[in-house]
């Protein structure tokens, strides 16, 4: 159908002159178009890549366009992650121009694939994504960036690892308060941009990131609660009041006026107390304090750490087999006591597990895995290549250890006061009081 | 077993409602046939971006008018199991009964308790021949159909633009014009898409964006000046 670029239709890089020749239309939004396209001819001919050609009328609305872009390219993608601006191209007779980018491959899949349970992936799976986002979106803005439309449209991931691809990086600029025509997605908007008294920065995308959590981690958005329920047709007008001039977290402890309500807002009700508290205290100051002032929404670096460590809180009920959280602050008083599988109900029994440093708690189930980030200081995210794991004893299926996949030594000691060398490929059996001294940390198990 | 708790987002119903003209002047030069072609090819565009769309149930019917209206769809259609069969052309233009007949159907009694802005797209090549301002009347006289994206396209030049902008209702945003049916794809395309969105997610919503309206409109697409296929 009438597309903006035919198949078969060349576009030439600026400033290579490379020809990109288009192959198929992969879909359209509000700026232009996407297409699928191969490289026609030189070294490397065949490789295809992601064409966003923009519409001539977006073009006339964001004058800015080119200059964004250009810089972008010039500064290269702040990460892999990125699926970042390549090169500028044009043709020789149309107006306009587009840009190239990697192509997404077809492993990922949408944030509304997620919302809608089109697609249903682990816990561990989509908390490593929010991970991955709030690492990622923390090194576009080391670099002086703000991304202006963080939402469901432009993140995908891949729902068998929690691994992200963020896209429509045409909007990125730089954080000096102008610049681009985009203010963001309504839901997501900070509530200083809905009532028209800042434009897109730093601070108003950590406040679309929490959004974006949210809506990962509670399938539901955060300020829908009982005044959403009261309205009957949700325009402009009552979004504006809902997200901008009247905003109120449906968890907020001191005004519970905008609870979610039940049977309208089933998923919160249901997927909110499952989460440990220190996860939710970073929603909590983004959505009451953060809700008014920009400099009290959590930093990504916050993000980062604690969605490591909900990470690191999952255990398998023994019961079903289904995810569950470890919370430190409530297993051990009443509450946390009462509480049991979310899925079967039954009581929780913690796997043996280990604790790092002052407060990071690590589940060891049969397949958790240690990375720098827990066992070097100065490491901290890294989580892509495991420096151990938790084996099972060759001989005895019921002795459990835990590997050394490191280059390093290790130094153990167990709860008589024993010490041991744990070399790299060597396991050390798990016992109740077991200290493990892994270089610059230390952990202690427990069973 | 579920491996999450929970269920899908909770979602709206967004009610679409295309409002066609059939009448005998449709029929000259391949207007009616342009029109269901255009409709039938935008559908799948439609489909991808309500599934892109999680916050909206998007629910499409349509209306005819000629001599009378009636509905083509009469009931609202999950849109991705809506089908188009084609309109055919005969008649005069009563397009005051076909927006009674979308006024009767907007009467909260027969709307859902909450719902998104509902979107009507009237599409006309000519004058009406019955009371337009009673339908008009009936229509703006629901809380509904006040609140309703209202769109209008016209095809050839022929149309009493006059009451299509009295249907849109906003003095900023005229009848989209369609002389050809490269232009009338077009257009059906970027309601059953871009409008389809705003209605529900206003998505990557532009810095100063006219806030007058109850849904913001995303910018109208240009349509291709083409003086050899006019109608």
């Amino acid at each position: 159908m009438n597309q903006l670029l035919n198949s078969g239709e060349k576009v030439k890089m600026l400033p290579t002159e490379l020809t990109y020749e288009v192959e198929a239309f992969l879909g359209g939004g509000g700026q232009g178009e996407v297409y699928r396209a191969r490289l026609a001819e030189g070294h490397g001919s065949g490789a295809r890549v992601a064409l966003k050609w923009f519409f001539p009328h977006y073009l006339r609305r964001d004058p800015d366009l080119r200059a964004r872009l250009e810089r972008a390219v010039e500064t290269g993608p702040p990460s892999d992650r990125f699926l970042w601006p390549q090169e500028l191209v044009q043709t020789a007779n149309r107006p306009g121009f587009g840009y190239v980018m990697p192509l997404r491959e077809d492993r990922f899949v949408g944030i509304t694939d997620l919302v809608t349970r089109r697609a249903e992936p682990t816990f561990r799976a989509l908390v490593t994504a929010g991970f991955e986002l709030a690492h990622n979106y923390r090194q576009l803005h080391a670099k002086g960036f703000c991304y202006r439309d963080i939402s469901f449209g432009n993140v995908f991931f891949d729902p068998e690892n929690g691994e992200v691809r963020i896209c429509d990086n045409d909007n990125v600029s730089v954080d000096d308060g102008k610049g681009g025509v985009i203010g963001g997605t309504v839901r997501f908007m900070a509530p200083e941009i809905v009532r028209g008294e800042a434009g897109p920065s730093t601070e108003t995308d950590l406040f679309s990131l929490a959004v974006l959590l949210f809506y990962m981690l509670v399938n539901h958005h955060p300020l829908e609660g009982a005044r959403e329920g009261q309205i009957r047709c949700f325009d402009l007008p009552a979004m504006t009041r809902l997200y901008g001039t009247d905003p109120l977290f449906i968890f907020n402890p001191s005004d519970t006026s905008n609870e979610p309500v039940r049977d309208v807002h089933s998923n919160a009700l249901a997927l909110w107390p499952i989460y440990p508290h220190f996860i939710k205290e970073l929603f909590l100051v983004t959505f009451t304090e953060g809700l008014h002032d920009p400099n009290e929404r959590a930093r990504e670096s916050q993000w980062s750490s604690e969605l490591i460590r909900l990470h690191d809180s999952i255990f398998y009920c023994q019961g079903c087999g289904a995810e569950n959280f470890y919370d430190p602050d409530s297993i051990g008083n009443t509450d946390g006591a009462a509480k049991g599988c979310w899925a079967c109900s039954s009581p929780h029994r913690l796997p043996p597990r280990i604790r790092i440093g002052q407060d990071e708690v690590v589940m060891l189930n049969h397949d958790s895995l240690l990375y720098p980030h827990h066992l070097d200081e100065q490491r901290r995210y890294e989580v892509d290549k495991p420096v151990a794991e938790i084996t099972q004893h060759p001989q005895n299926p019921q002795i459990w250890g835990l590997r050394n996949l490191s280059a390093q030594k290790w130094t153990s000691q167990n709860a008589d006061g024993e010490t041991n060398d744990v070399e790299p490929g060597k396991t050390v059996t798990l016992s109740s009081g077991l200290r493990i001294q892994f270089g610059s940390r230390e952990g202690e198990v427990r069973l | 077993m579920p491996k999450l708790p929970g269920g899908p987002l909770a979602r709206r119903p967004l009610h679409f409602i295309w409002i066609a003209d059939c009448s005998g002047s449709m029929g000259y030069g391949g207007k009616i046939q342009s029109l269901n072609n255009a409709i039938r090819e935008a559908l799948p565009h439609m489909q991808d971006a309500a599934a892109e769309n999680p916050n909206a149930e998007v629910m499409v019917r349509a209306v005819k008018f000629s001599s009378g209206a009636s509905w083509h769809v009469a009931s609202a259609v999950p849109v991705e199991q809506f089908r188009w069969d084609d309109l055919k052309a005969s008649g005069v233009t009563d397009m005051g009964k076909a927006l009674q007949l979308v006024a009767e159907q907007l009467d909260p009694q027969m709307m859902p308790q909450r719902a998104l802005p509902p979107v009507l797209v009237l599409i006309s090549d000519g004058h009406p021949t019955d009371d337009v301002s009673a339908g008009l009347r009936d229509l703006m006289a629901q809380p509904w159909g006040t609140k309703a994206v209202r769109i209008a396209i016209a095809i050839g030049d022929d149309v009493e633009k006059s009451v299509l902008q009295r249907f849109i209702g906003h003095p900023e945003l005229e009848p989209l014009q369609a002389n050809n049916a490269e232009s009338l794809v077009t257009f059906i395309k970027w309601v059953s898409t871009a409008v389809l969105k705003s209605a529900s997610s206003p998505a990557s919503q532009a810095v100063n964006t006219d806030q007058s309206s109850n849904v913001p409109l995303p910018p109208v697409p240009d349509a291709d000046v083409q003086v050899d296929d006019v109608w």
